[in-house]
């Protein structure tokens, strides 16, 4: 049997498979080198990177639900200047695209840390956190409608000429409307979907388990709603869709390659299996072989409705 | 360096009270791991997502009878993901995630005592660090106090163990009535070079700090979180912290900085 070529391309970008790791469940990438080889996933997407350091919400910040989790974090993370200094010179030492998340509170701060990331080497793309629903400024606030999400695309492409994703929010009206701005203003890619918003409530106490009140609901528990928005969103735009959302096998990985997603991300399930992502490489690999296809590329939005036959 | 290993249960025992203590042959497990590190333990074919936080109980010769590849974990049931684990028999399969953390620092110096201050099942890191602490010659006391009797878990092991164990409940069904700082702050008031590590709820754990730092002895913690990876990339188990005297406050991770800290660095 012929090993099937897993390589993918969104854009300029080439990728060795279609699994990356999800921004925010994968740290910088080094926490995860006792585990696995950063050589045999496609890429890392690297926690939302502020132009400033940030401290992020105050505990409880994690509570587990059914299928999933809800988390509220706040985007704690070093700050881009730290990331170049410290992080991004290991990441280097290993053959891996390197997608920084950005995110900002203003239009200039997104700009700042774009304008830092293109100046670097070793960056394969960028992609813009305008999803996040755990912070009080930017993020989701960015994502919420078409228009701003196309103010802060624009000014974020004409920053960099570094390959730009627009990470997109689920907590929308109709999702295509977001994926088609995003596309407007000249981003090489979607991606979708961040964490729904949800809430846990402590009984007991009357009060949300989460300090921040509520949180994103991530996990296989968001699986069919994340694998709805990718088919939605690949008929809307021509860009490249970049598809997560509860995925922890490669057969979930299928899914939303079927649904038009060119390359996918694996997020929570980093935390259940540290390895999930290469495990979910190879079962990509092994479910292509099993079906005698030669490359990944072959399936990307081939799935069938039933509903134009009929038509 | 952590791993992820596959593992069967090797012998479970209900100790009474919700209390239960788990046994699984781990051999890279039973050498590297240290006192007050933890393990993430996952529960194949539960309808739980997460593993779960477990610290160390017990390491090759904590527990007579145990082989040189065991390691001891000893937990309450409290929620759902433990109340699963109660029902799995040996032979079970387990997925462990280890060895996590920083532990307890073991370098006390010759002639200190350790204080080790457990509230209820805030006892399970003690049997491996008490047993670490007397083959370095270290004399320690345990100072157990619980709710009931029945939250004693391992009482006759520490008893059999320990130099010295002072037990207090709050209604009086064991040693003495009352709560275990009462008898700390006995202890402490007799002097002597003495160090305190403890572990339990944390306005146990806040109580104890306080009181060690009004009698300026050193005080580690061992801390309790909710963490989704407990390798420091979820962020989800942080709790706040000084740097410094008044210094400015950051939050730092159960999972890594932890879970024993300093009980000076908390802001809490």
């Amino acid at each position: 049997m012929v090993t099937p070529d897993l390589s993918v391309r969104l854009g300029s970008l080439r990728l060795r498979n279609p699994v990356l790791t999800a921004s925010g469940t994968f740290g910088y990438g080094l926490e995860f080198l006792p585990f696995l080889s950063l050589e045999e996933i496609g890429g890392i997407v690297v926690k939302g990177l502020s132009p400033k350091p940030r401290k992020g919400n105050p505990p409880e910040r994690i509570v587990e639900t059914p299928s999933g989790m809800l988390n509220a974090i706040g985007l704690q993370n070093v700050g881009v200047d730290a990331f170049l200094a410290e992080k991004l010179p290991e990441l280097r030492r290993h053959d891996t695209a390197v997608v920084a998340n950005v995110f900002g509170e203003t239009i200039p701060e997104y700009v700042e840390v774009c304008a830092k990331l293109d100046a670097a080497e070793g960056i394969a793309a960028i992609e813009l956190n305008v999803s996040c629903p755990n912070v009080e400024a930017g993020g989701m606030a960015f994502g919420a409608d078409a228009a701003s999400l196309a103010r802060v695309t624009r000014a974020c492409r004409d920053a960099t000429r570094l390959p730009l994703w627009v990470k997109l929010s689920p907590n929308v009206t109709d999702i295509r409307e977001t994926a088609r701005a995003a596309e407007a203003e000249g981003a090489d890619a979607v991606s979708l979907v961040n964490t729904y918003v949800g809430m846990v409530v402590d009984v007991e106490r009357r009060r949300p388990v989460l300090a921040n009140g509520c949180g994103g609901l991530s996990g296989p528990a968001i699986r069919p709603l994340a694998v709805w928005a990718t088919w939605q969103v690949s008929r809307a735009v021509a860009i490249p869709v970049v598809g997560m959302g509860g995925i922890a096998s490669g057969r979930d990985a299928v899914e939303f390659l079927l649904a038009g997603a060119s390359a996918v991300q694996v997020g929570t399930a980093s935390f259940v299996h540290p390895d999930a992502s290469v495990r979910i490489a190879r079962e990509i690999g092994s479910w292509l072989a099993g079906h005698g296809l030669a490359s990944v590329r072959e399936i990307v939005g081939t799935l069938r409705t039933g509903k134009e036959e009929r038509r | 360096m952590p791993r992820d290993l596959s593992v069967e249960i090797a012998s479970h025992r209900d100790l009474g009270g919700g209390n239960h203590l788990l046994e699984v042959e781990a051999a890279p497990l039973a050498r590297e791991t240290a006192p007050g590190q933890f393990f993430m333990i996952g529960f194949p074919g539960a309808d739980t997502l997460l593993r779960r936080p477990f610290s160390v109980c017990g390491l090759p010769g904590t527990f007579d009878g145990s082989s040189r590849s065991a390691v001891h974990v000893l937990y309450k049931v409290v929620g759902r993901g433990t109340e699963h684990l109660a029902s799995r028999k040996p032979g079970s399969p387990l997925s462990i995630l280890g060895p996590l953390g920083r532990g307890f620092d073991l370098e006390l110096g010759a002639g200190t005592e350790a204080l080790l201050v457990a509230g209820g099942i805030g006892s399970a890191p003690f049997p491996a660090l008490a047993a670490a602490l007397g083959a370095r010659g270290i004399r320690c006391t345990l100072l157990y106090g619980a709710r009931s009797a029945s939250d004693l878990p391992l009482l006759d092991w520490f008893r059999a163990r320990a130099p010295e164990v002072i037990v207090t409940t709050e209604d009086g069904s064991a040693g003495t009535r009352g709560l275990v700082t009462d008898p700390l702050r006995e202890r402490l008031a007799r002097g002597g070079n003495v160090r305190i590590l403890a572990c339990g709820p944390n306005p146990m754990l806040r109580e104890v700090a306080a009181i060690a730092r009004e009698a300026s002895v050193p005080c580690e913690v061992s801390l309790e979180a909710r963490m989704a990876c407990g390798f420091g990339v979820c962020l989800g188990c942080v709790v706040p912290t000084r740097r410094g005297e008044g210094g400015e406050t950051a939050y730092e991770r159960v999972c890594v900085e932890g879970p024993v800290m300093p009980a000076e660095k908390l802001a809490w």
